[in-house]
């Protein structure tokens, strides 16, 4: 067989080879939602939304962990965005370019890739003990926040640092100081890549479980939290809960609750590939 | 093709123009003293490739200019060499018009005659004009174009003079006024030749120096050349 | 009056003639010696080109009189620039007003990804200018002195990088003078634009030259022909020659120059 005909072979075989790759991802995925959809799906509705939990499964619903987890989700991005932002903002445009600057680059993406444990750890120690939160949707939140706060420095960076040096060149040029030249050009051309990197980091954070249950969130939570200092729960935690009881009643709450947790993640995952394009069009 | 090999068949064309027209002078002043009107037929003929080349250069200097956008040494080569090539064609003239004479007008000249009005002497002294210059072109010598500003003096006296002789001479002769007026008529011209070649020696410097000395007294360097 | 009173008179009167001024400047990128001891007086509305082989300087120099180059790692700079006779490396200057007086023009055209009325009202809201109507008057006459104005009116709301490249690079210009700066400086403006923008935007800095003072670097030497009052030639990080263009093009000084310009090497 000469060259052409076995290059040709090749060609074909990595097409096969990376169709079923693809596939079997998504079919394995789809299997998943699939049996979940059907053991879920009949039970959601209104009242499962809006009951509290209890120990009868067809009375129990996810209002106080969805409430949790909303609380949850907006006092992280509350805490992380801020800070995450302004590091960025800081590493990529103030700090010298020197060899501290550099082992502060590499701590950082290390930080990503830490156990959620180990910042359940801290949290306990920190937030909860030391700084005397409790086990409060406060501490959770500032838990979470140090857990996402690597991810949102780095796509932050990320962003700002695809800004073109041009942009800058001209702003510096025009005799705008540095902040201002962040303010008005760095910032509005990078807030699709940083809005995108936010969502992605929080859809990560919503399905947390392991460091707030350190932190004390607790599986069986009659209330939803009224105040940052109260006690929570969150979808995670509820759905762990109910899949540790015998009765099959419960298999089905967890089915459901894993659906409207997944609906959650999806469409915040779909509106940050909708920014992302957005904004990728806009240096086109 | 590329600008310098242009340049050099610009500055082969000019040579050969130099060429041309040198031989036809010196046909001319060989035919006007021995009469030979066989010779002088030659440059009546040759007088055709002579106005072909000044055709040839002129049309090649236009495109230099056209496709290379010249500056500097290549624009002021170029620009001197269509003035030395038109000055070249008009000496070409001057030989053609000296031999139409020996064609056209039967008379031949005493050796008397030739020999009162120095005409033998200007002659000499415009060739070795032509030659100075012809030397100069070919090797880039400024100082040997500036040699041709002094020979001309000796052509202008030459020319002046010889409104008192012709009168004195015909006076006591009038029978020699043809050959006279013959004879002015080709001094006239030489007189003509020695202008043309110190206009080609200014543009030389021009294009060595990027000095004008057209029109100015001073014709000696004022500043050294690069 | 003493004698050093009177010579400082007559230096700073010198200095004062002379918009622009370099005074033996010496430039590093850490250990490469980019400028090697370069002076240069230029006039004011003047146009005056910088032309050489890449790498030879040329921008680095331009640079030097708004101080971009302080935001490249390991510069250091030796030597004098003074802008209307006053040292601009001096620690007592602010670089952001400096900035401010002073227009640049870069080599790809760099409008920000905002509306064209953004862009070129940016400079005069650094500044915190803010009224409506004055910011509207301003931008218009900029942008008729670019003759883009027609072209753009009906839309001002609309993307700059929507515009062809011709369009931004004066767009880039148009917001320079809005500021209304007394210097420009350009760095190879043309070179990446077709030859219709080409001749609009020399067209343009002809007409600029009544108000501003304009240094240019470009590559194309038939360029700095047409446009320049005066040229100099960079040659590694030095200045071979500078003078009237006239002169450059038609009887340079120097046979390196001679060299350059017609093509017979760089």
């Amino acid at each position: 067989m000469n060259n052409i005909k076995k290059n040709r072979l090749k060609d074909q075989a990595f097409k096969v080879w990376g169709i079923f790759c693809t596939l079997l991802g998504l079919v394995l995925l789809s299997i998943f939602i699939g049996n979940i959809l059907i053991d879920g799906i009949l039970r959601i509705d209104w009242e499962f939304v809006m009951n509290l939990p209890s120990r009868h499964a067809e009375e129990s619903g996810i209002f106080t962990a969805l409430m949790g987890s909303i609380w949850i989700l907006l006092l992280t991005t509350v805490i992380a965005l801020p800070i995450g932002i302004a590091a960025a903002i800081y590493l990529e445009e103030y700090s010298k370019k020197n060899k501290l600057s550099s082992i502060l680059e590499v701590n950082i993406s290390n930080l990503a890739g830490v156990p959620s444990i180990i910042y359940g750890l801290l949290g306990l120690e920190v937030f909860v003990r030391i700084l005397e939160m409790g086990a409060s949707v406060l501490a959770g939140s500032c838990t979470l926040a140090l857990l996402i706060l690597p991810i949102v420095i780095v796509s932050t960076r990320e962003a700002i640092k695809a800004v073109p040096k041009s942009i800058r060149d001209a702003s510096f040029a025009m005799g705008a100081s540095k902040w201002q030249t962040v303010y008005h050009q760095l910032l509005p051309a990078s807030f699709g890549g940083i809005l995108t990197g936010i969502i992605l980091a929080l859809s990560r954070a919503v399905g947390e479980t392991a460091p707030l249950i350190v932190i004390g969130a607790l599986a069986y939570v009659p209330f939803a939290p009224e105040s940052p200092m109260d006690q929570f729960s969150v979808l995670p935690i509820q759905i762990f809960n109910w899949i540790t009881r015998p009765q099959h009643g419960f298999v089905e709450n967890a089915a459901a609750a894993i659906i409207i947790l997944l609906l959650i993640t999806f469409v915040m995952n779909g509106i940050a590939v909708y920014f992302r394009n957005r904004w990728q069009k806009k240096f086109k | 093709m590329n600008l310098e090999d242009h340049r050099e068949i610009l500055n082969q064309s000019g040579l050969e123009m130099f060429q041309l027209v040198r031989k036809q002078l010196i046909k001319s002043k060989e035919a006007f003293l021995t009469h030979d009107s066989d010779l002088a037929e030659e440059v009546l003929h040759t007088e055709n490739r002579v106005n072909g080349m000044d055709l040839k250069i002129d049309r090649d200097c236009e495109r230099f200019i056209a496709l290379h956008n010249p500056v500097a040494g290549d624009l002021r080569f170029v620009l001197a060499l269509r003035k030395i090539n038109f000055d070249l064609e008009r000496i070409g003239d001057h030989a053609f018009g000296i031999s139409s004479y020996i064609v056209e007008v039967d008379t031949p000249v005493d050796q008397e005659v030739i020999d009162k009005l120095e005409f033998e002497q200007m002659y000499e002294a415009a060739l070795s004009m032509l030659d100075d210059i012809r030397a100069a072109y070919k090797d880039g010598n400024a100082k040997k174009a500036r040699k041709v500003f002094k020979k001309d003096k000796v052509l202008n006296k030459i020319n002046l003079n010889s409104f008192a002789v012709i009168s004195a001479e015909v006076k006591k002769d009038p029978n020699l006024i043809d050959q006279y007026l013959l004879l002015f008529s080709v001094i006239k011209k030489i007189e003509r030749v020695g202008d043309l070649i110190t206009n080609i020696a200014e543009e030389i410097i021009f294009y060595l120096e990027a000095e004008v000395l057209k029109h100015s007294k001073k014709k000696g360097p004022s500043k050294p050349s690069k | 009056m003493s004698k050093k009173n009177k010579e400082s008179i007559i230096e700073s009167s010198i200095k004062r003639k002379y918009k622009l001024q370099a005074k033996d400047v010496k430039v590093w990128y850490g250990d490469f010696m980019a400028i090697k001891g370069v002076s240069m007086d230029i006039k004011a509305n003047k146009v005056t080109a910088f032309i050489g082989p890449s790498g030879c300087g040329k921008s680095t120099f331009l640079r030097l009189f708004n101080r971009m180059n302080d935001y490249v790692d390991d510069f250091k700079m030796e030597g004098e620039i003074n802008i209307d006779g006053k040292d601009i490396n001096n620690k007592n200057i602010n670089v952001e007003l400096l900035r401010k007086q002073i227009g640049m023009v870069f080599q790809k055209p760099n409008p920000f990804p905002k509306s064209i009325f953004e862009n070129v009202a940016y400079g005069l809201q650094i500044q915190g200018l803010k009224d409506k109507k004055f910011l509207q008057e301003r931008v218009e006459s900029s942008l008729k002195q670019v003759a883009l104005w027609d072209e753009v009116k009906d839309d001002l709301n609309k993307s700059a990088l929507a515009l062809s490249g011709g369009q931004q690079q004066r767009l880039c210009i148009a917001r320079t003078l809005a500021v209304e700066p007394s210097i420009i400086l350009m760095d190879e403006p043309t070179s990446a634009l077709d030859p219709i923008s080409t001749a609009k935007i020399e067209e343009l800095i002809y007409k600029l030259k009544d108000k501003y003072t304009i240094v240019i670097v470009t590559h194309n030497m038939q360029q700095a022909s047409r446009i320049s009052d005066t040229t100099a030639f960079f040659y590694l990080g030095e200045i071979i020659e500078y003078d009237k263009t006239n002169k450059i093009f038609t009887n340079p000084e120097k046979q390196q120059t001679e060299n350059y310009i017609t093509g017979r090497f760089g």
